[in-house]
């Protein structure tokens, strides 16, 4: 009996861009980098959240007289929720007459997440699958991570973690003993550029990757190629350089896209992405090529 | 059109055009020489009137050869009209005349000539047809389930039965003749001082009799392909209506020698049985196996090419197209789009355990891919052994977005089909009849699904209403108390089990009493003729001449059961957020006023069927069993007359039953808004299934799969996106293998379409002629389909694979 929970924002079944077979995808609530382009805003902030649907709102306002942390107030007959002074009672849902409101994230414990993930043990056998642990960053809840990863080798269940690499170099290694395969986010190759896109630079990261190259972890690279943030032909060049100094062989890349445009507006957060144009493959077919001249396994 | 099959012949694609663009029209010339028939041999048996209705249809009926045809046979005067049916019900015909042409879905137009022609031999059928003999023979206390819709049995007496498969393989290697031959000797043999085989010889005479009707209808269109030899001007057709000419007076009589002959023999006996009887899901059984010889043989000696086989493929696809079907507007809601189920299976096993595919297989994907069309109903036969390489064919056609092809399974059928008696040899050759449905094709009688539909989640607001039907008021069955005093969730278990068992004697003797006068009133003779062992027994299909003969009735809502008994256990026993007289205003009251929105928004909130979810599976998988274990005790009318079985057993192939069994149910505890659809077979409820393919199939895994031999339909719906790749692909097909191999599953088929194809051909139709949706087990226009039915499929939840 493992009670230890997790925070987690969703279970998803029947993954199958998240490494081999089919999987199930676990998502941890927590992030410590604030990517512009993040589509799953909802995974950023390391607790329950509430989220508000502007639609169903008949501007009543007994949330905002109801919340105990203040954490609601009233703009231009809108509302508007202060995620980081929300501590997540949840009074706004039983205030709310339309139910507006709606809860993000959910303390789970390590069993119920396991029992979960193996309901699909069948499919995970046949195909070649396994379950992902990914995030937000899986790696703020190391500990309890590791555990659900330890139950998971007792059923012999192949284990896939993607992460941002953002942690201590500590963590980051005790983590590496549970994994097979490392689904390794690199947002840029520049530390300054790093920074300006997701809040923090990519030193520790790259340290990180190191360390697993050296453990001789099996890594792919995954690069969210994001519009005047990293998809010049420069950058790629940039970016083939830096994996290969560092002998990662393997590279996913993610055209942006805007699936997570809408979750913005139900968290009441500012998106700086709005209106930019998605990408497909095909506007990248220049840029895989540049690593692949480069030696690197390059997909999509 | 597909780029990945290539694309029809040139004059496959004109004729395919022309049976697209044909007016779908009601055509009385069966009725009229029908009634002719009836009337000139009033004072013979049955059996033999019933031949020499078909001799006289068979020998006056309009027959044509269309200009790009290279197979003949037509069913009525025009491509794609319906003939009328009158011996099994005419008050309907009579009473919708001036309404065909103003449906909403399932047009048919009519001319003012034909309908007098109806009008005029209306009277004759006066009391005088399956359907008003049938509500005759019910018994009061169930023909108030069938007035009331609880069991709903239209199809079975206003139609013919079918659901079945003869053995063409037999067929075209021996010719109607060796079926004459050996008639013509058990006959001989009789001791007519045996009152019995007195019965048997009118039986014969009439086998007799209608091969040698089919024989001559043959010799019609050889006739006829002659004379338009002799008028065409191009060269290149006069020599094929003359090869033509030439195949008809040998086939079907005779033994077919080549795939050309093989496939006219077959599709004019096909035709003639879709003559003979209306029933639908007449399926064309294991073709890539029977066919295969000939198709050997001809591509080895030269005298085809992989391509000319294909053409002659699509062109039968085509023609078995042209079969139209009309039903009642109260039918035809049970039976959108309609639809004629002829099926053809491909792949599974040999009789010796070998993987059965070959090249055939191939090309009867390519061809069916090329034609698209909702006819046939294409269903593979999944097995363990089924490699890669065939599994991505599959694949690549159900990328062709036409909802085929249906997988059935070898894994879960040929087990469960050993362990109700079947030989090991028949079970390895059993087919898929009409859509998930499945039988050994020539061996089994009729309707191995496709008896009475019992509306489950209309049948608990009645268990739980203490026997009464809520919406009419009427007291229907004894109850054991109402819902608003019952304590415990126990309380109203036992109380469906109770009600369920006696709604399922009831559903039994709807039927019994239905096929009693199918048996007397409408024997098939052509049908038992081609199935073993009628000739060998004297017995036609209905008497107990089949081997094999096990029926099923189509148990309609399982969703929808299964997440009300969840809701009320939750939200009313468990939680008591929700009193019992709350729920039950609620009810009544089709969840309107304030509370009521409050009350829906708690049940459907509660657990749902299809996310993998023990709580509110198993609740459905034991109530599910009330039915199954009462069903399996009644025989049916053929039990120690011959088969082996004679008995029932589950199944819920819904066909879009889902819809019209909706349109008669008030607001369920499920949450369902009243006289909205029920959820259609096995699958979850518009948009409950929140967590994926892989949970849908583990919760309908759970479902008690080897006693429901009568089908667990599962339809899935992808968008197209999805497939693009080969590493997806190896995905879905691992997906499908391991809830067939692992699960056990029973079928699945996919609809690969987006929504917003989906949406812009509801508001623009004429752009999308030819779009084409699965509506249950089954492929049909999406444009024919009432508006209601194409809510329904827009709101199916779809996978993001």
């Amino acid at each position: 009996m493992n009670q230890e929970k997790a925070l987690l924002f969703n279970i998803q079944k029947f993954s199958i861009h998240d490494g081999p077979g089919i999987r199930t995808t676990v998502f941890f609530k927590g992030c410590p980098l604030r990517c512009h382009w993040c589509s799953n805003p909802e995974s950023q902030i390391g607790k329950i959240q509430v989220a508000w649907n502007s639609l169903k709102c008949i501007s009543c306002q007994k949330c905002v007289k109801g919340c105990p942390e203040g954490a609601i107030s009233e703009a231009k007959g809108s509302i508007v929720i202060d995620g980081e002074r929300c501590k997540g009672w949840q009074e706004c849902l039983k205030e709310c007459p339309t139910d507006s409101f709606q809860i993000e994230g959910e303390y789970k414990t390590v069993d119920k997440i396991v029992s979960e993930v193996l309901k699909d043990i069948a499919f995970y056998e046949e195909s070649g699958g396994g379950v992902t642990l990914t995030g937000g960053e899986v790696l703020q809840q190391a500990d309890v991570a590791i555990e659900i990863l330890k139950e998971l080798k007792k059923h012999n269940i192949h284990r896939a973690v993607e992460t941002t690499g953002y942690a201590a170099p500590k963590v980051f290694e005790k983590f590496l003993e549970h994994i097979d395969l490392l689904l390794f986010d690199l947002k840029h190759y520049d530390p300054v550029k790093h920074k300006e896109g997701t809040g923090v630079d990519n030193m520790i990261i790259l340290e990180n990757m190191k360390a697993a190259v050296k453990k001789g972890k099996k890594i792919v690279a995954r690069i969210p190629v994001i519009p005047n943030f990293n998809d010049s032909l420069q950058d790629a060049e940039g970016f083939s350089k830096c994996l290969n100094e560092i002998g990662i062989k393997n590279v996913d890349l993610l055209p942006f896209h805007q699936f997570g445009q809408k979750k913005y507006d139900l968290l009441c957060m500012e998106y700086k992405m709005k209106d930019v144009k998605q990408l497909h493959p095909e506007d990248l077919m220049d840029y895989q090529e540049v690593f692949i001249r480069n030696g690197l396994n390059c997909k999509f | 059109m597909s780029e990945y099959f290539g694309l029809l012949t040139k004059r496959m694609n004109q004729f395919r055009e022309e049976v697209l663009t044909a007016k779908p029209k009601v055509c009385a010339e069966r009725a009229v020489y029908t009634t002719e028939s009836y009337k000139e041999h009033f004072d013979k048996p049955i059996v033999l009137r019933r031949a020499y209705m078909l001799e006289n249809i068979l020998k006056k009926m309009s027959i044509f050869i269309e200009e790009d045809t290279l197979i003949v046979g037509n069913q009525a005067t025009e491509n794609r009209s319906a003939p009328i049916f009158p011996e099994y019900a005419m008050d309907w015909v009579v009473k919708e005349l001036d309404e065909f042409e103003k449906r909403n879905g399932d047009i048919f137009y009519i001319t003012e000539d034909t309908k007098q022609q109806l009008r005029d031999i209306a009277p004759f059928w006066e009391h005088n047809t399956t359907k008003e003999r049938g509500l005759a023979a019910i018994p009061p206390a169930s023909k108030v389930f069938y007035d009331l819709g609880i069991i709903k049995a239209e199809g079975n007496i206003t139609s013919g039965d079918a659901h079945i498969a003869v053995d063409y393989g037999k067929v075209m290697k021996d010719g109607l003749k060796d079926y004459k031959k050996r008639t013509l000797a058990v006959m001989d043999s009789l001791d007519l001082t045996d009152f019995k085989n007195l019965k048997k010889l009118y039986f014969y005479q009439s086998i007799i009799i209608v091969i040698d009707a089919v024989t001559a209808f043959a010799k019609r269109y050889s006739d006829l392909a002659t004379s338009m030899a002799e008028k065409e001007k191009n060269p290149v057709r006069a020599v094929e209506l003359r090869e033509i000419a030439s195949i008809l007076t040998k086939v079907p009589y005779e033994p077919a020698d080549s795939f050309y002959e093989a496939i006219q023999s077959m599709w004019l006996v096909q035709l003639v049985l879709q003559i003979e009887s209306n029933g639908h899901s007449l399926s064309y059984g294991r073709m890539d196996q029977f066919l295969y010889p000939y198709y050997k043989k001809d591509i080895d000696a030269g005298v085809i090419t992989e391509e000319s086989a294909v053409e002659l493929l699509t062109n039968l696809w085509i023609k078995t197209m042209t079969i139209n079907k009309i039903r009642s507007w109260a039918h035809t809601q049970f039976s959108a789009g309609s639809p004629l189920y002829q099926n053809v299976t491909i792949g599974g096993q040999t009789v010796d355990k070998k993987n059965a595919v070959n090249p055939l297989s191939y090309l009867i994907l390519r061809s069916v891919a090329q034609t698209k069309l909702p006819q046939p109903n294409l269903t593979v036969r999944y097995h363990a052994g089924l490699d890669d390489r065939f599994m991505k064919e599959c694949v690549e056609v159900i990328k062709e977005g036409f909802g085929m092809p249906a997988f059935n399974s070898d894994e879960i059928i040929i087990p469960s089909f050993i362990e109700k008696g079947i030989k090991e040899e028949d079970a390895y050759n059993y087919s898929a009849i009409g859509c998930v449905e499945v039988a050994v094709p020539g061996k089994w009688g009729y309707r191995c699904t496709g008896m009475s539909f019992l509306n489950f989640p209309k049948s608990l607001l009645i268990t739980m209403n203490d026997g009464v039907d809520p919406k009419s008021g009427v007291k229907i069955a004894e109850g054991v108390g109402h819902f608003k005093d019952m304590e415990n969730f126990e309380d109203l278990q036992k109380a469906w089990d109770v009600l369920i068992r006696d709604f399922t004697r009831h559903s039994v003797i709807i039927e019994n009493a239905c096929d009693m006068v199918l048996e007397a009133d409408v024997p098939d003779v052509l049908c038992s003729a081609l199935s073993e062992d009628c000739i060998g027994r004297g017995k036609t299909l209905k008497e107990g001449g089949a081997i094999y003969d096990f029926i099923s009735g189509l148990q309609v809502g399982i969703a929808n059961l299964a997440d009300s008994l969840a809701a009320i256990k939750k939200c009313v026993y468990e939680e008591k957020r929700i009193s019992r007289d709350e729920l039950w205003n609620a009810l009544i009251n089709n969840f309107e006023g304030q509370d009521g929105e409050r009350i829906q928004n708690m049940l459907l909130a509660a657990p749902k069927y299809g996310n993998d979810d023990d709580y509110v599976d198993l609740l459905v998988t034991e109530a599910y069993n009330s039915y199954i274990d009462e069903v399996v005790k009644y025989p049916n009318t053929r039990f120690g007359r011959g088969p082996v079985g004679g008995t029932r057993y589950a199944g819920t192939s819904s066909i879009s039953a889902n819809v019209g069994q909706g349109l008669g149910t008030m607001a369920t505890p499920d949450g369902r808004k009243a006289f909205t659809p029920l959820a259609e077979g096995c699958s979850p409820t518009h948009a409950m299934d929140k967590n994926g393919p892989t949970s849908v199939f583990k919760t309908v895994s759970k479902l008690p799969t080897k006693d429901i031999t009568g089908g667990v339909l599962l339809n899935q719906k992808v968008t197209p996106q999805v497939l693009e790749n080969d590493d997806a692909k190896m995905k879905l097909i691992a997906m499908l293998r391991t809830f067939f191999n692992k699960l056990k599953g029973f079928h699945v088929q996919y609809n690969v379409v987006s929504r917003d194809t989906l949406i812009d051909a509801q508001n623009h139709p004429e752009k999308h002629r030819d779009l084409i949706v699965r509506v249950a087990g089954y492929s049909a226009f999406f444009n024919v389909l009432s508006k209601t039915t194409q809510d329904d499929i827009i709101k199916r939840t779809e996978h993001v694979l």
